[in-house]
């Protein structure tokens, strides 16, 4: 029995998956072999280490992602019963889910308009029968501006919810959000010059739009943030605090 | 009541136990299957599609058993419209095993960022299968089944992976 002979049923061996009689000969091979030996103790060691990888925590605001996209979908299956009339919720909840609305709506129509195919507008006759610049740029132009506009939108109501914390979050943690908004605005200058100055560019354009998406994820977590402290939820606040602590 | 059975009917704070409960195991699978950059997006529509679908949940097996195999057949999903060919593994195996008497084991210490990395740069298909079966557990018969392959196709396959990561672990050694 060579080396060839066996190399293929290696993983099976260390598995303990080959019949009884087929492991035997290749434990035989394996023992008298140093090289077989030495694959065998790495494909244990790699096994080992894979079975030790462990979970990967998420992104602290991808919670709130889900929850307002849930939130427009609708809950589960209700059972026949009404909703008590008494359940008040602050305004400023709803602000975070409606900017977490007007984030879907804005990735929505982000991924129709990059998923289509540009188009030529069917009328694109400049004003005194002068050459137009090229329709499919400029229409695209209008589109991403109307797209940052309603990116800007959400952003600026969760700034105001967040700037009327009246002292309820901790420095430390209101320091961090800071920090983290200072960082993605950077991100922000960044993409927009850019694009700028290559309006065509995909990679400016996906970049602007992830920066935003970052920015509402962060504000999102604040607001959530303020509403546990509101509400005297320490562990749910802390939970959320850390999430913001990781994102930037 | 059981958290199905709360998430169902949407009291409040239910699906966020849910999310709290699994999130993290299932963007580990997520990560390793389909890279960080895809992998928040990926895993908000596993727990979407876990909302839409709970009601089809049986309670035959755990519902992390349910959320996860839901998870895991959603990140096969993103890997074949990327298309990526799961079933048709064209790389030659090249790894040659030395004679008898030359070097020894190349690998001394497995960094678990070391292996993570080394994981990214496997094809998708063999990540796909290393991940399942030596990560997360999966039978080889559960991969056949998830990735419409032969049991033995995943065999074969998991050895290829084994064989490229230990060739990409020692060149870091």
């Amino acid at each position: 029995m060579t080396c060839a002979d066996i190399r293929d049923e290696l993983s099976e061996f260390v598995d303990g998956t080959l019949p009884a009689d087929r492991a035997a000969a290749i434990e035989a091979h394996v023992t008298a072999c140093g090289s077989c030996t030495g694959v065998v103790q790495d494909l244990e060691r790699i096994r080992g280490a894979a079975r030790r990888l462990g979970p990967i925590d998420p992104p602290g605001h991808l919670w709130l992602e889900i929850a307002g996209r849930m939130q427009l979908e609708g809950a589960p299956r209700q059972p026949d019963r009404t909703t008590p009339a008494s359940r008040r919720h602050p305004i400023w909840q709803w602000a975070g889910l409606a900017a977490a609305l007007v984030l879907v709506t804005v990735g929505v129509y982000i991924a129709q308009r990059v998923s289509a195919p540009r188009q030529a507008p069917a009328s694109a006759v400049a004003v005194g029968g002068n050459a137009a610049a090229p329709p499919t740029v400029e229409t695209f132009q209008e589109e991403l501006q109307q797209a940052e506009m309603h990116y800007e939108k959400a952003i600026a109501a969760l700034e105001a919810i967040t700037k009327s914390s009246d002292g309820t979050m901790d420095p430390a943690v209101a320091a961090t959000v800071q920090k983290n908004l200072a960082t993605i605005d950077r991100a922000i200058a960044d993409s927009r010059a850019a694009l700028n100055a290559n309006p065509d560019s995909e990679a400016a354009r996906d970049s602007l739009f992830e920066a935003f998406r970052r920015k509402v994820g962060v504000l999102q977590a604040t607001v959530a943030l303020m509403n546990e402290m509101r509400k005297g939820d320490q562990s749910g606040a802390a939970r959320i605090a850390a999430g913001l602590g990781r994102k930037s | 009541m059981a958290l199905a059975a709360r998430c169902r009917q949407g009291a409040p704070g239910a699906f966020e136990e849910l999310y709290r409960t699994h999130a993290p195991r299932l963007f580990g699978l997520a990560c390793r299957m389909v890279g960080r950059a895809e992998a928040e997006d990926l895993l908000q529509e596993i727990f979407l599609t876990a909302h839409r679908k709970l009601d089809q949940y049986k309670g035959d097996a755990s519902l992390g058993t349910w959320l996860f195999r839901l998870g895991a057949n959603q990140c096969i999903d993103f890997l074949r419209s990327r298309g990526a060919r799961l079933a048709q593994l064209t790389e030659s195996f090249d790894e040659t095993i030395e004679p008898d008497g030359r070097s020894p084991s190349p690998i001394v210490a497995i960094d678990r960022l070391d292996l993570d990395r080394a994981l990214a740069t496997l094809p998708p298909g063999s990540r796909a299968i290393f991940v399942l079966h030596d990560v997360e557990g999966f039978e080889h018969r559960e991969i056949a089944s998830l990735l419409g392959i032969a049991d033995g196709t995943s065999k074969s396959q998991l050895h290829k992976a084994r064989m490229k990561l230990r060739k990409a672990l020692a060149s870091r050694n």
